[in-house]
């Protein structure tokens, strides 16, 4: 079998930096007013600027797929290399700019590729190494020489005022609030080869593993649905006399408008009659699940835990720790379970942008890769062990590379 | 797990035990997310029958864990002498702890007389047994992978399924006593447990058989709680 590797990278962030006193000037005051939560949750996430794809009065100055195109031609023009040999373009994003076709394909066109093959995947943060996986696996059978990879996110447009204030709430949950002081907008990209770049750095792929606990979890990141708890599959027994006053109980201050799909059935945003009775519901807004979101860091490291007994790693051959933790907050919980179970890797290999450059979802591991790749602190040899979490259904990628 | 105790630092092969007992642990905790009387615990439609319910179950395993650890420390012969105290002196702290768990079923409406007559139901029957069976095999080293688990509860767990309840019927923390002590103290255990693992009892013969300890008295926790009322 062939080896792959990652010969250059590329990032794009759009728009100035954007600092935690500027953040509602341009995603909107929701009913003209701050919001009471932001300054708890940037407390516990850390991040201290972002950028977005919106200027202030919420208008989008770029397109996913542009942003796409940004990092991509950001990552030719520091290799030099030339479009018309890209055989495959792979697209992560957690949501194109049209629900269809798939996302790839405007940006082929975006990039005036010429004709390759393309993969578009779905999901949250972990979709850019789900790509990577299948581009690196494409070099590695000899299908495919030059694999351009892309991870690209637009959160902003679901998170500007108009979006809130559409949804007919009396107040704004805490569910659907809280991915709003989180996510922001940006791109990464890798090019993959069979061969190392001939001159400067490249980094071998050793591996990448994906592991979902979806069905051990409810629904903890989702746009689409006014009720996360809808789709749990969990619950063996229907407890329907119950589930109307405990909807009631459990989400208070959700209007009428929520209770009547649930009536009516409706799950997903597309069950309803109009867009716009999807939108008053509430089905459209971004939501994180806060009760189970702590899971996270559980199946991170039970997912670790597999991959050092299978012996694909150990602590102590890492050089570069790259994590994307969605949060300050995490990197607490992160920290103590390594300690727990003797895995530590120090701190002081920890590496991650997060903090100037936002959560930006998928891309969030590529722009981190790309900034460290461009830093000057790799040295040959060295191991940079790669760590995606997600947790839209539980998903954690894992990646091994070794800098040649 | 919230390592609370001073940093540990375990030997090679208390290492390696302690991170596969972790993956049981967390395989353990997902399963325990499925169970329908703590899924309600956990989406807020936890009612009072079900605290009263879950007490009721869960007494006879506590004055059964009283009899297999103390089954235990009688096993353990004198090379294990350090082991046997610690083992001895958990036994201590936890011999009476019913009575906190029949003071909370009480507090919320039930009657002594019908906790104190409940049967153990088809789970607790087959944890129990296992437990008791272990502990009079000579030298129980392996029963500390059931520690590792129980432990793992009350430390874990215990405290969050506390708040919820207070939370879900409205009462104050005086009805979930056995619980809330459960959570306070068992990081402390938990902290002795780990410095137990980096002790000599923990050997290429005997950690394959601690590990498989846990894993059982998992699965049989899980049946106890996945067999409410059934006896």
């Amino acid at each position: 079998m062939a080896e792959a590797y990652i010969v250059g990278t590329g990032s794009y962030l759009p728009g100035p930096p954007i600092g935690n006193d500027q953040i509602e000037d341009v995603l909107g005051f929701v009913e003209e007013k701050s919001s009471r939560l932001k300054s708890r949750i940037l407390k516990s996430n850390g991040i201290r600027s972002r950028h977005y794809a919106l200027d202030r009065k919420q208008r989008s100055t770029h397109q996913n797929s542009e942003l796409a195109s940004m990092a991509a031609e950001n990552c030719l023009m520091r290799l030099g290399f030339d479009r018309k040999k890209i055989d495959m373009l792979a697209v992560a994003s957690t949501q194109g700019d049209l629900p269809l076709p798939g996302m790839a394909s405007m940006v082929q066109a975006q990039m005036n590729l010429p004709p390759c093959e393309i993969l578009t995947t779905h999901g949250v943060c972990s979709a850019g190494m789900m790509a990577l996986k299948s581009g690196v696996n494409q070099v590695r059978l000899a299908e495919k020489k030059n694999v351009l990879v892309v991870a690209s996110e637009l959160a902003s447009r679901l998170l500007k005022r108009s979006r809130y204030e559409a949804a007919s709430q009396t107040v704004l949950d805490l569910e659907a609030e809280f991915l709003r002081w989180m996510l922001s907008d940006g791109s990464g990209a890798l090019l993959v080869q069979s061969e190392p770049a001939a001159s400067g750095l490249s980094l071998k792929v050793e591996w990448i593993e994906i592991i979902s606990f979806a069905s051990d979890f409810d629904l903890c990141m989702s746009c689409g649905t006014a009720d996360q708890s809808l789709w749990s599959t969990l619950a063996p027994e229907k407890e329907p006399e119950l589930s109307l006053a405990a909807v009631g109980a459990r989400q208070a201050e959700r209007t009428v408008l929520q209770k009547r799909s649930h009536e009516n059935g409706e799950r997903s945003w597309q069950d309803y009659a109009t867009y716009a009775e999807a939108e008053a519901a509430g089905a459209l807004l971004i939501r994180q699940n806060l009760r189970i979101l702590d899971n996270i860091v559980k199946v991170g490291v039970d997912g670790f835990l597999r991959l050092i007994q299978a012996g694909k790693i150990s602590a102590d051959e890492v050089d570069h720790f790259v994590c994307h933790y969605s949060s300050h907050y995490f990197r607490g919980k992160i920290l103590e379970l390594f300690k727990m179970c003797g895995c530590l890797i120090p701190e002081e290999k920890w590496f991650t942008n997060l903090y100037t450059k936002g959560n930006t979802g998928c891309a969030s591991a590529f722009i981190a890769l790309d900034e460290l790749f461009w830093s000057g602190r790799l040295q040959t040899g060295q191991v940079i062990f790669c760590v995606v979490p997600e947790s839209g259904r539980f998903t954690t990628a894992y990646m091994k590379l070794t800098v040649v | 797990m919230v390592v609370t105790e001073k940093e540990l630092t375990l030997n090679a092969r208390a290492q390696e035990l302690l991170r596969k007992l972790l993956l049981v642990w967390l395989d353990f905790e997902r399963s325990l997310g499925k169970i329908p009387i703590l899924r309600r615990l956990e989406q807020g439609r936890f009612t009072a029958d079900d605290y009263k319910t879950l007490l009721l179950n869960l007494r006879p395993q506590v004055i059964e864990g009283s009899r297999w650890i103390t089954r235990a420390a009688s096993s353990f012969t004198s090379e294990f002498a350090e082991l046997r105290s610690k083992v001895i002196g958990h036994a201590y702290d936890e011999h009476r702890d019913y009575q906190m768990l029949e003071s909370d079923f009480v507090a919320v409406g039930g009657e002594l007389k019908n906790i104190r007559s409940a049967p153990r139901n088809i789970g607790t029957e087959a944890l129990a047994s296992f437990l008791m069976q272990q502990a009079s095999l000579p030298n129980p080293v392996d029963l500390l992978g059931a520690m590792f688990i129980i432990e793992g509860l009350g430390q874990k767990m215990a405290q969050g399924w506390a708040q919820k309840i207070q939370q879900a019927l409205g009462v104050s923390a005086d009805a979930t006593k056995f619980l809330s002590y459960h959570g306070l103290n068992d990081s402390e255990h938990l902290a002795k447990l780990h410095s137990i693992l980096d002790s000599d009892a923990v050997t290429n013969e005997t950690a394959p058989r601690i590990l498989k300890t846990a894993k059982v008295v998992a699965r049989l926790y899980l049946l106890q709680l996945e067999e409410l009322d059934n006896v």
